[in-house]
This record gives structure tokens, C-alpha cells and sequence, in this order.
């Protein structure tokens, strides 16, 4: 019987598939993930428009402050990014 | 593991058209295999891509996403943060407003500053003193102008009311003092020096 050369590319991929199946809480742990990450994206666009109010206002203090929040933000995005996708 | 469910009905029709019989039962061959049963149902056969893959690959992909957004955020600011060293806003060189002999007690002058399209207000109030606020109304950025009956600035968008000794406001909506604006005054010649901008 001739064999089927895609019944040989369904095994792999079945295989790849159980190997890549997601831990149970996984998927729990991703959309809370996403839900923090949109809960910090709405912090930091707040402090771009108050960044772009105070220098549109011709001040120079207390932008650099609000950088640097920005900044903290952003790694500990990264951080949580990087540890979800550890698990 | 499949239940009665899975089970094809009875009667389910087949493509008429050659080429779509033949990838039918590529996909239905595929199915079978993959649950391990005789016959897939039709709807898995339509639809071949493994659940669990597939919500890996999107939930990853969108906070991967999240992450390069909050960066792109963040390099906003920062570059605002910058912006402000380099090329900071509000300093301009001194401007000539007007002279000292052609502003009466009392009486007020319209000028442009610091930009050609910044609107402000000179007033030489009663006790002899000079002073200059931007027009901007810190409500809604209505521009004011002086009312000689009231001897107030008028916002006349939401009837905000300003002190002229001090900008302050004192009815109305507005919340926030007025922009004040420092003047020199060399000779007969009044300048502008620069704007002061109101306390957040």
C-alpha cells in the first residue's frame, strides 16, 4: 500500500501540537497579563499627554519625572512579558 | 475522545464541484486521522486548525504587541523630555509692545506674543501700573477681552470673569489664573519679556 505522504505531516504536527499544549491556568495567566498591559498602556499614554501639555506650555520642570515613570513602566512590561513567557 | 455530538447527521450534502470533492476528502481523511474514529465530523473538517496552537499564537502575539506599544509610549515621552531641553518653548527674545505715552490709565492694548498667532492684553491700570496677560482663557482657550464698564476681562465664550490686578479668576468656569506676561518698560518703550504660564 502506498503511503500517504500527508498522513506523515499530521502525525508531526499532532505531535508539535501536544507538545505545545498550554499548562493548565496558562490561558488564565495571558489574559491578565493582557489586562495589565492595557491598564498600564492607558497610565503611560496619560503621561505622554501630560509630558506634551507641560512642554506645549512652555514649562521645563517635571517632564523628566514623568520619562522616567514611563521607563519603569515599559521594563516591568518587559519583565511580565518575558516571565509569562517563560510559563 | 468523541460524543454523540461529533456525529455527522444524517444527510449532510457533498460539493458539487470536482475539485472541492477531492480537497473534502484530503480534509476529511485528515479529521479521521486526528480524532481517531471513522468518520470526522464535517464542521472539523472545514476548519483544520488545532485549538490550542492557535490561541497560543494569538494571546502571545497581541502582548508582544502590548509590550512594543508601551515602548513606542515611552520613547514618546521621552523624546518630549528631551524636546524640552534642547528646544525649549516660551523663551523668545524681548518684543516691543508699545509705548508707555500711547496706553492712558485704563486704557488697553491687543498685541501678538511670543507668537504671531498668541493673542494677549496689555492694561495700565488705575494705580499707574502696567501689566499683560495672555488672552487665552485657561477654561476653554476663549480669548478675553477687557470691559471698560466692568473694568474686568470678559471671557465671553462662558461669561469667565479675571481680576485685571492679577489675572485671577473670580466668576465663571475658569478655574486657573491667566498667563501673565513680564514687562520692561526702557524709556517711553514697553517690552515683553516673557510669558509666565499659569500653575497647573
Amino acid at each position: 500500500m502506498k503511503r500517504d505522504p500527508s498522513h506523515t505531516l499530521d502525525s508531526e504536527i499532532e505531535v508539535q501540537t501536544i507538545r505545545r499544549a498550554s499548562a493548565p491556568g496558562q490561558a488564565a495567566v495571558l489574559l491578565a497579563g493582557l489586562a495589565i498591559g492595557a491598564l498600564l498602556m492607558s497610565v503611560q499614554l496619560w503621561l505622554l499627554t501630560v509630558a506634551l501639555d507641560l512642554y506645549l506650555g512652555g514649562s521645563e520642570n517635571g517632564i523628566w519625572p514623568l520619562a522616567v515613570i514611563s521607563g519603569l513602566v515599559f521594563l516591568g512590561g518587559i519583565l511580565a512579558a518575558s516571565l509569562i513567557g517563560r510559563g | 475522545m468523541t460524543t454523540e455530538e461529533d456525529t455527522p447527521a444524517q444527510g449532510d450534502s457533498v460539493p458539487a464541484d470536482s475539485a472541492d470533492l477531492a480537497e473534502d476528502a484530503q480534509t476529511k481523511a485528515a479529521g479521521e486521522r486526528r480524532s481517531g474514529v471513522g468518520r470526522a465530523p464535517r464542521w472539523w473538517t472545514s476548519f483544520p486548525y488545532h485549538w490550542d496552537s492557535d490561541e497560543m499564537v494569538g494571546r502571545r502575539a497581541l502582548l508582544r504587541l502590548t509590550v512594543i506599544a508601551s515602548g513606542a509610549l515611552f520613547a514618546a515621552t521621552a523624546g518630549i523630555a528631551a524636546l524640552s531641553k534642547l528646544w525649549p518653548l516660551g523663551q523668545v527674545d524681548r518684543q516691543f509692545v508699545a509705548r508707555v505715552s500711547d496706553v492712558p490709565p485704563g486704557a488697553v492694548k491687543y498685541f501678538n506674543y511670543p507668537g504671531p498667532d498668541d493673542q494677549a492684553v496689555l492694561l495700565h491700570l488705575t494705580d499707574g501700573r502696567f501689566v499683560a496677560y495672555s488672552q487665552r482663557c485657561t477654561h476653554l482657550s476663549c480669548a478675553v477681552y477687557f470691559d471698560d464698564l466692568r473694568s474686568k476681562l470678559i471671557c465671553p465664550c462662558h461669561d469667565g470673569v479675571f481680576d485685571p490686578q492679577s489675572g485671577a479668576p473670580v466668576a465663571g468656569p475658569p478655574q486657573r489664573p491667566l498667563s501673565s506676561i513680564i514687562l520692561e518698560q526702557d524709556g517711553d518703550s514697553l517690552y515683553a519679556l516673557a510669558e509666565v504660564p499659569h500653575e497647573a
